[in-house]
């Protein structure tokens, strides 16, 4: 046996200790789409990250000037399309606040059901795809499983899987289908016990346990100072719910509770989400229960010419609050929108997070974080 | 946990926001639910810093920064929330637009960074004291701002577009077109 010394002494290769700037991204299982990282790394240990955004940039808010309010439409359900309900409904909201129209009850109940819905698959891929990043297969396919149920729900309602397009400026396109609400129902008695499941396989896992507690911790000063909402902050101890706090739509006739964390480290977020599913099924449960009759939509005119003002209204998505601000001079396209995404301010707070950790907990850090390219790069 | 929230109507935010400001705002208005305060941009970060250390707005939560072209002027918009009061306020700049500029809130809140990038990157406005203002969504060598209105001035006409204008793609023998139907 030579010694160590011997091996690296004279005569010898040379051991190269320097920086070295690898691009994590833009094609990387791990980002969530395409978001590029480059990072600086110290062997293992990463020293900084620069996160690069723009590789899906559609130009959104520029194409809206040039479109219709209606037309609009089809295209706000792409921008983030794990949530697609979501944008719909707070562009919807901007546009009807302009117009100062309101729609009726019963919509608004159906649009708190599919929102709901929408909000429990979107945790399926959070929860999913973070388990991935950590090296486990296995949950990826359970919520996989369990998402098909509701595709199948919606797809029932909406016509679409995934870009639903079903909202209308005061309403929504159709009512409800006869077999949705004995689908919808059968749905929300299984699923509780399917969310047990998840906890069974995750969340006493040693391995899960020892990736994620303590790690990434986000401090609810910080997580104010850069914008985080949803449940990353919620996460983080911040008790915030635009549902509750700005109580839009039919929230406030349903009673529900906001899960907070302690510590917000990776661990609080994804447990975090798993209660805010059972908080869903419950005001699925209610909203099921105390649904109207009536119609479904007000009528307007397809060409909508709201007056001239701006607006902004939010939504709680499953990301945090993602808002429209909408400038219209009284013409037939709004003079200028902006979209605000949740997911923007949180990836801005990824450098902090992971300096001085390993790249393997950066990839646990990102995937708690619930990253998801669409809305961001806009 | 955190207090009991306190919830201030707009009547009460509206005067706490006037006495504030005093001489800073130009002008403080409710309009859209949300407290609208004009300020010039040399005395944003002083107005930026009072919202947000003030203990009874506190507004220490930056949702975002919209830049708006009025072709006139432009116009930055800041959209600030309290997480205790539940009060939206939105601080208003007026900008030259020949050349826009406005001390940056980097320093004050660390999620402006990002979204002063955007401003930057869409409408051409600079941020005085931005530690690192560069692009971030377009791509780097791009020569325009693109949200800016005058910023494509060679504009697709739509007319060319209309469907007795564009050449049919050939039908296989037995096929419809789902258009001619209807």
């Amino acid at each position: 046996m030579s010694t160590t010394e011997e091996l690296m002494g004279p005569g010898r290769p040379e051991l190269h200790l320097e920086e070295m700037v690898l691009n994590m991204g833009p094609q990387h299982p791990s980002t969530h789409g395409v978001l590029r990282l480059v990072l600086h790394l110290d062997g293992e240990l990463v020293i900084s990250v620069e996160p690069v955004l723009g590789y899906l940039h559609r130009g959104f808010e520029k194409l809206a000037e040039s479109r219709t309010y209606l037309q609009y439409m089809a295209m706000i359900s792409r921008l983030d399309y794990l949530s697609g309900f979501f944008m719909e409904w707070s562009y919807v909201r901007s546009v009807e606040a302009l117009m100062g129209v309101r729609a009726p009850k019963r919509a608004e109940y159906i649009r708190v059901i599919i929102g709901e819905l929408n909000r429990i698959i979107s945790h399926h891929v959070a929860i999913g795809d973070f388990m991935l990043n950590l090296g486990a297969v296995t949950p990826f396919f359970w919520v996989f499983r369990d998402r098909e149920d509701v595709y199948d729900l919606l797809e029932m309602v909406t016509g679409q899987r995934m870009m639903y397009n079903y909202m209308r400026v005061g309403g929504v396109r159709w009512d409800l289908p006869d077999e949705f609400e004995a689908g919808c129902r059968k749905f929300i008695t299984e699923f509780p016990a399917r969310i047990d499941e998840y906890e069974q396989l995750i969340t006493d896992n040693e391995i899960f346990l020892s990736r994620t507690l303590g790690m990434g911790i986000i401090k609810p000063k910080e997580a104010l100072d850069y914008g985080i909402s949803g449940p990353n902050a919620r996460a983080a101890g911040i008790d915030w719910d635009l549902r509750r706090e700005v109580g839009y739509s039919v929230y406030p006739e349903f009673d529900f509770d906001v899960p907070l964390g302690e510590h917000g480290d990776c661990f609080d977020r994804y447990k975090c989400r798993i209660e805010e599913m059972r908080q869903s099924v419950r005001i699925i449960e209610q909203a099921l229960d105390s649904i109207c009759d009536g119609p479904v939509n007000l009528k307007l005119p397809p060409m909508i010419r709201p007056p001239a003002g701006d607006v902004y209204r939010a939504v709680e998505t499953p990301r945090g609050e993602f808002g429209v601000y909408i400038v219209s001079n009284g013409g037939l396209r709004p003079w200028r929108l902006k979209l605000r995404d949740p997911t923007f301010s949180a990836i801005s707070m990824i450098p902090k997070l992971t300096a001085g950790n390993k790249i393997a907990d950066l990839v646990a850090i990102a995937g708690s974080l619930d990253l998801l390219m669409g809305g961001v790069d806009r | 946990m955190t207090a009991e929230p306190v919830r201030l109507r707009q009547p009460e935010a509206l005067e706490i926001a006037r006495e504030l400001m005093g001489k800073l705002a130009r002008d403080i208005t409710i309009s859209d639910w949300h407290l609208v305060i004009e300020v010039r941009p040399d005395d944003l970060p002083e107005a930026a810093l009072r919202l947000r250390d003030d203990e009874r707005l506190s507004c220490k939560y930056l949702s975002c920064i919209i830049g708006v072209d009025y072709v006139d002027w432009m116009e930055a918009l800041y959209l600030l929330r309290s997480m205790d009061h539940s009060v939206p306020i939105r601080l208003r700049v007026r900008l030259d637009r020949e050349k826009p500029e406005v001390p940056s809130v980097t320093y004050i809140w660390s999620g402006a960074n990002w979204h002063e990038r955007e401003a930057y990157d869409f409408f051409g406005i600079r941020f005085l004291g931005h530690p690192d203002l560069r692009r971030i969504l377009t791509r780097e060598d791009y020569d325009t701002h693109p949200m800016k209105k005058d910023a494509w001035p060679h504009r697709v006409r739509r007319t060319e577009w209309r469907w007795e204008n564009i050449e049919k793609p050939k039908r296989l023998p037995g096929e419809t077109d789902r258009r001619d139907r209807s």
